[in-house]
């Protein structure tokens, strides 16, 4: 399996005459164009676990830093982007033949637990999300390495025992309150995928546009997200609350198999949807009857 | 198709692909989680050829390790070997490489273009006409040889070993130079460490009896730095790396620097004093230690030598620790932080947050100073002495992120021949008025001739260029066009440069690919050795071509000093008769000709710990070793060697002085680690000191007079200079005080990153980046002068003025400017080109020079393609031509930094522009003799010079004896 992983992490780099050999090999079909891997992760899916493990939803702080201590506590010098999918993943293929290939019960043991750790921790929590909107979004042979990335994932958390506590990514970052979000907080909010439970990206406000019919400028996600919430706030709301109970159901058809990980997700997708709904109310002028209730919380 | 088998056939395809030779994974990437190919694969390694593409062609290399010659630091490179060409291709960092751990800087991959330079000089010229008149023939290596030989030989058959002279920039090799000076008997070593270091390594020699400083930057809690341009423009990788390691483990990062540097950039705290006041600013935060007891109270009592203090300074006293900390207390009470504030112009604020940081380091300080605030200034040298007063009161001395002496992180191992050191003194590189010059008084030589104190029979310039350079470049002018003076200048350089225009005969060296050198430094607390090798010589070797001169591989008739040192030492000896043939005479087949494989296959077989074991786990000798991964790591992680118990066996007839020092009549042991590090004296009966008495153990301590870290230098008290016994501030020759209402400080020591002097400056690569020099100025200054960013300035200095264009920057503070010296580059004829050097017109009507600038760079047809392409023209200014000598009293220094008005430039200004009275400078530098304490009136005991003090090459003490002197 070790082999895979890090052939799809080589994938997940920009194109070079060796990714047509690979794409050929792991059958997806024909290999990435240079602008197909430019539109997916420069322009769309960003491929850093920060991204989207960390409360603003922006590169770097302190969830980079969380995975650079991974590679700390390893004894292992992080890489100049600690938390790139590409390095996350040949770092995961790296531990799995140290730990194969481990002369003692104890240090196979020792290593199991940090393969362990880094696959609960810095990829479980947030690639399958990732992964949902590849497959959204992606080019077909992108596509198709997503679906073979996440089906590894599966393998590998179906061998791999199920950690007591939530990754600390998730521990560390809170859901958005439903009762108390203010529209700026909620408007933070949905670009950061912790805080809201899903992954918004360009392609995301462009059908966002185009559906209710507002203007998109063009611009970095803030500067379009802004300029739609200033042509129709309570329209926003409402798409944005669709597309978060979207999500809840998505995050929760892994229940299966990643139980804790799965609900927490979920439940911040919720949370987020009631304080959408809450907040599309109230700028149509139309004060809620009572408290808005979660269902769950994370 | 299950995942399992999926990646079975990925593992399947990779095997077929790379049992091929090829690479299956692109490249180096990260997902290899390396950035290098792995070692296992460097005889054959497969890249694509990018000049191909979009077609796939693949080209094999072999990889080949060197070290880069550019900087000192010496770090590690891969050469790119192409198998089918044999030809370089490029460098990359070696991944094995201790030090610079696989990172360069720009200046290790730019090696290519100097190698590939076709501008370069290929075989032996003699010149042909006047000297200085650019007329020149082409020898060969045997004429050449033979002429200097028999000159030499000459002269030591009739006892003028002191017409022998090398001078040297930075080496970049420990001592292979200097042995082949002692095996001809010569006291000739000429370092150009007085224009470079000699200030802050004498503020550490009083300290430690070891003359630099080794920061374990990567451990710190705080990290304190006086000048940047260690870190960001000569040493800088295997610097920087570190220190940006301790950032991420939330070190503070504190820079000094008058100047905006690329360290100032990085730091938490960037302070500008103003220049010559750092001392001020380490003995105000000094103080805050010593009067709040936030120093580490027991490391002070129990290794400053602060009983020898109470016995000089305060015999009123009892001798006990109290009562020294009294006294402590009283002799900086002065500096306070209003002091410094004052002084510097720094906010008193700002410095007393600085003292709150250093009192949290506890022994996580790690500091360091070199050039810069040392070497600016008159009694810079006590910059690094006050910086590291603030090690010794925290006990941050040889600790996990605090500052070592170098010579515990540096590893030079014993060669195959030891020829014993000259049996003679030059008094134009030691001149009695400088006895406790650091470093020969090398930027006084033409003066020295001029005055007749001597005259050269051979006087080589060896990869330096003193006429551009050093300060005063009209009088080295003056004395290298006087055969009178200079019987024979031989400049070994693989360049032109401004002085090779005034040789006899410009014999081209090897760059860093070209040569054998064996290199250590003090980059982290560790051990370490790295082999510059000759790449293609190694290469052809691998092909089972043997390769007996380097001659054979390199291009033109370019050689390596290695061969061409014995060869030269071989003919000045040819029989033997002298002595002298000895020392370059094979071990295995005694009476044939030292080889380079022999010769390093001695030291790696019997002098690196560790090696020939580690060879032998890879079934390969110790040389194949190093000629396969360029470096080797002896220990990481030292002890501190002051406190290792000496062993019981080198304690024989044990006598202890009363301040606890400890000789012995054991024999010393015979380190394989010959590293340069101070002798102190033995006792009056025969013995060695071999250690010091601490708390009733007997232990290392420091290679000092007393043992310990000497606070107090008795040194100095009986040599002259009792008001600097202690670690104090000195008033710099730039002090507010002594300028003119009209005169700024100009900073002219620092470095473009990188450039480095003379040896990049034909890097095509290097040059682009960086190729001018324009004089920094803050807004409020160019503001009363009225110009922007572009216009022309004259910088009037005390004995001439330059010509400049102003760049109006927030980056220097005001009153002071600044001016890179690593522009400025001229020749005097289009008989060569260059990619940094101007065209000029130098004019010369008694002691009147004139350089005015024909023409700058541009393009020009040669057989590289990207000649005719250079764009730039502007190649900036020689300022230190304006400059004259200013040596530092005490330690011998070039104080750099330059009291000058700034102007607008006159109608008739050039940019460019460089005049200069050579008579002025003469009594400038008349002014500043009279500055120092002759040994003839001051030295305690009849000698030239404490016996103590390194020196590079160190003759007998019998001559040490001032001859006519008192007899004691």
């Amino acid at each position: 399996m070790m082999e895979l992983f890090r052939a799809l992490a080589v994938l997940a780099e920009p194109p070079t005459q060796e990714t047509e050999r690979l794409a050929e090999v792991l059958g997806i079909g024909r290999p990435p164009a240079g602008d197909e891997y430019a539109e997916l992760f420069l322009f769309q899916l960003y491929p850093y676990a920060s991204v989207y493990l960390g409360p603003e939803g922006m590169l770097g702080g302190e969830a980079r830093d969380r995975v650079a201590g991974f590679w700390r506590a390893i004894e292992a010098e992080p890489p100049a982007e600690p938390d790139h999918v590409a390095v996350l993943l040949a770092l995961y293929a790296h531990l799995a033949e140290l730990e194969d290939q481990a002369s003692s019960t104890r240090q196979k043991a020792a290593i199991g637990t940090a393969r362990a750790a880094l696959l609960w921790e810095h990829l479980l929590s947030w690639l399958p999300g990732y992964l949902d909107k590849v497959a959204d979004l992606a080019p077909e042979p992108y596509r198709r390495w997503g679906e073979v990335l996440i089906a590894a994932l599966q393998e590998e958390a179906r061998r791999t025992p199920l950690p007591q506590a939530l990754p600390l990514h998730l521990r560390a970052t809170e859901a958005l309150n439903p009762r108390k979000a203010t529209s700026e907080d909620v408007s933070q909010a949905v670009l950061a995928p912790l805080r809201c439970g899903m992954i918004v990206t360009r392609t995301d406000l462009a059908r966002a546009a185009r559906q209710i019919g507002l203007g998109l400028r063009a611009g970095e996600r803030r500067f379009a997200l802004d300029s739609l919430l200033a042509q129709d706030a309570p329209a926003m709301w409402r798409w944005f609350q669709d597309e978060a109970l979207e999500w809840c159901q998505r995050h929760r058809a892994r229940d299966a198999w990643l139980p804790a990980i799965a609900r927490d997700w979920a439940a911040r997708a919720q949370c987020a949807a009631d304080a959408l709904g809450r907040l599309r109310l109230e700028a149509a002028g139309t004060r809620p009857a009572g408290t808005v209730s979660s269902t769950m919380a994370p | 198709m299950t995942l399992h088998d999926l990646s079975e056939r990925v593992s399947a395809a990779r095997k077929e692909v790379e049992s091929r030779g090829e690479t299956f994974y692109p490249g180096p990437s990260r997902i290899h989680l390396a950035s290098f190919p792995p070692k296992e694969r460097w005889d054959d390694w497969v890249e694509l050829d990018s000049t191909a593409w979009p077609e796939r062609k693949e080209r094999h290399f072999t990889l080949v390790p060197t070290i880069c010659f550019n900087c000192e630091s010496g770090c590690g490179l891969l050469a790119y070997v192409d198998r089918d060409t044999l030809q370089i291709r490029k460098f990359e960092g070696n991944p094995e490489h201790p030090g610079s751990r696989g990172r360069n800087c720009a200046k290790g991959p730019a090696t290519l273009t100097q190698i590939t330079d076709p501008d370069r000089i290929l075989y032996p010229l003699k010149r042909a006409g006047e000297r200085g008149e650019g007329k020149w023939r082409q020898v060969t290596w045997d004429e050449a040889l033979d002429d200097i030989a028999g000159r030499i030989r000459r002269a030591v058959q009739e006892k003028r070993h002191n017409e022998v002279m090398y001078h040297v920039g930075r080496p970049g090799e420990d001592g292979y130079t200097e042995r082949i000076l002692a095996a001809w008997g010569v006291d000739g070593h000429n370092s150009h460490t007085n224009v470079c270091s000699s200030n802050a390594r004498a503020g550490y020699h009083y300290w430690t009896g070891i003359d630099r400083p080794s920061p374990d930057f990567a451990n710190a809690k705080v990290v304190l730095l006086i000048s940047a341009h260690l870190e960001t423009g000569h040493y800088f990788n295997p610097h920087a790396q570190r220190i940006m390691e301790a950032k991420q483990d939330g070190a503070k990062l504190i820079v000094f620097d008058t100047r905006l540097s690329n360290t100032a950039t990085h730091a938490d705290h960037w302070v500008a004093p103003y220049p010559g006041s750092e001392a001020a600013i380490m003995l105000a935060v000094a103080n805050d230690l010593i009067q709040r007891d936030r120093y580490h109270r027991e490391f002070v009592r129990q290794w400053w030598n602060w009983q020898e203090y109470l016995a000089a300074e305060r015999p009123d006293l009892e001798a006990t620790f109290e009562n020294f900390e009294v006294a402590l207390k009283e002799i900086y009470a002065e500096y306070t932080f209003a002091f410094a504030a004052a002084e510097s112009g720094v906010d008193e604020a700002v410095i007393r947050d600085i003292a709150e940081i250093v009192a949290t380091a506890g022994t996580r300080l790690a500091t360091h100073s070199w050039r810069s605030a040392a070497a600016g200034n008159e009694g810079g040298w006590q910059v690094s002495r006050t910086l590291f007063l603030l090690n010794a009161l925290m006990g941050a001395v040889a600790t996990e992120g605090g500052t070592y002496p170098n010579a515990w992180n540096k590893f030079v191992p014993q060669p195959i021949h030891t020829p014993p050191h000259p049996k003679v003194w030059n008094p134009l590189t030691w001149p009695l008025e400088y006895p406790l010059a650091m470093n020969e008084l090398s930027f006084l030589l033409p003066h020295f001739l001029k005055e007749g104190r001597g005259k050269l029979e051979v006087y080589f310039t060896r990869v330096y260029n003193p006429v551009w350079t050093n300060p005063d470049g009209f009088s080295w002018i003056e004395v290298l066009s006087d055969e009178s003076l200079i019987g024979l200048h031989v400049a070994l350089t693989p360049t032109w440069n401004e002085s090779a225009y005034f040789a006899d005969y410009v014999l081209p060296m090897g760059h860093g690919p070209e040569r054998h050198d064996l290199m250590s430094y003090e980059t982290h607390n560790g051990q370490w050795i790295g082999f510059r090798q000759p790449v293609l010589r190694a290469m052809r070797e691998r092909l089972g071509q043997p390769v007996s001169d380097t001659r054979e591989v390199n291009p033109g008739e370019v050689w390596e000093e290695n061969e061409f040192w014995i060869d030269l030492t071989w003919r000045i000896d040819p029989d033997g008769d002298l002595g002298i043939r000895q020392y370059v005479e094979s071990k295995r087949e005694p009476g044939t000709k030292l080889g380079i494989d022999e010769y390093y296959a001695y030291m790696f077989d019997h002098s690196v710990p560790g090696l020939p074991e580690a060879a032998a786990a890879e079934n390969l000798t110790p040389l194949e070793f190093m000629r396969r991964y360029g470096a080797f790591e002896i220990q990481s992680g030292m002890d501190p060697v002051y406190q290792q118990p000496v062993p019981t066996a080198e304690l024989e007839d044990v006598r202890e002085n009363q301040l606890g020092r400890v000789f012995t009549r054991a024999p010393k042991s015979d380190s394989p680690n010959i590293v340069p590090q101070a002798s102190p004296e033995g006792d009056d009966e025969g013995r060695r000191p071999v250690g010091v008495t601490v708390d009733g153990k007997i232990v290392r301590g420091f290679p000092t007079p007393s043992g310990k870290l000497e606070f107090y230098s008795s040194t100095l008290a009986e040599w002259g200079w009792p008001e600097y016994a202690m670690p104090t501030y000195i008033k710099s020759h730039i002090h507010r005080e002594r300028l003119d209402r009209d005169q700024m400080v100009l900073i002219s020591t620092f470095r473009l990153p990188v450039h480095i002097h003379t040896r990049s400056s034909n890097a095509k690569w290097l040059t682009e980046i960086a190729h001018s020099n324009p004089l920094w100025i803050h807004p409020v200054d160019a503001g009363r002068l009225a110009v922007r960013t572009g216009d022309l300035l004259r910088v009037e200095t005390e004995i001439g003025y330059f010509v400049v264009k102003a760049w109006v920057t927030e980056g220097i503070r005001p009153d002071v400017v600044a001016c890179s010296h690593h522009m400025g580059r001229w020749k005097l004829d289009d008989s060569h080109q260059g990619p940094a050097t101007a065209t000029a017109n130098l004019e010369h009507r008694g002691s009147n020079w004139h350089l005015g600038r024909t023409h700058g760079a541009g393009p020009y047809q040669s057989d590289d393609s990207d000649s005719s392409r250079i764009w730039w023209t502007d190649v900036g200014v020689h300022q230190n031509l304006t400059f004259p000598v200013h040596p530092d009293p005490i330690s011998g220094q070039h104080c750099w930094h330059q009291a000058v008005r700034v102007l607008k430039a006159q109608p008739d200004d050039r940019y460019g522009d460089v005049s200069v009275d050579s008579a002025k400078s003469r009594a400038v530098y008349l002014d500043w003799l009279a500055k120092a304490r002759s040994a003839e009136q001051h030295s305690p005991d009849g000698t030239r010079r404490p016996f103590w003090l390194m020196r590079p090459l160190k003759p007998p003490k019998e001559v040490f004896r001032i001859p006519g002197g008192d007899t004691d």
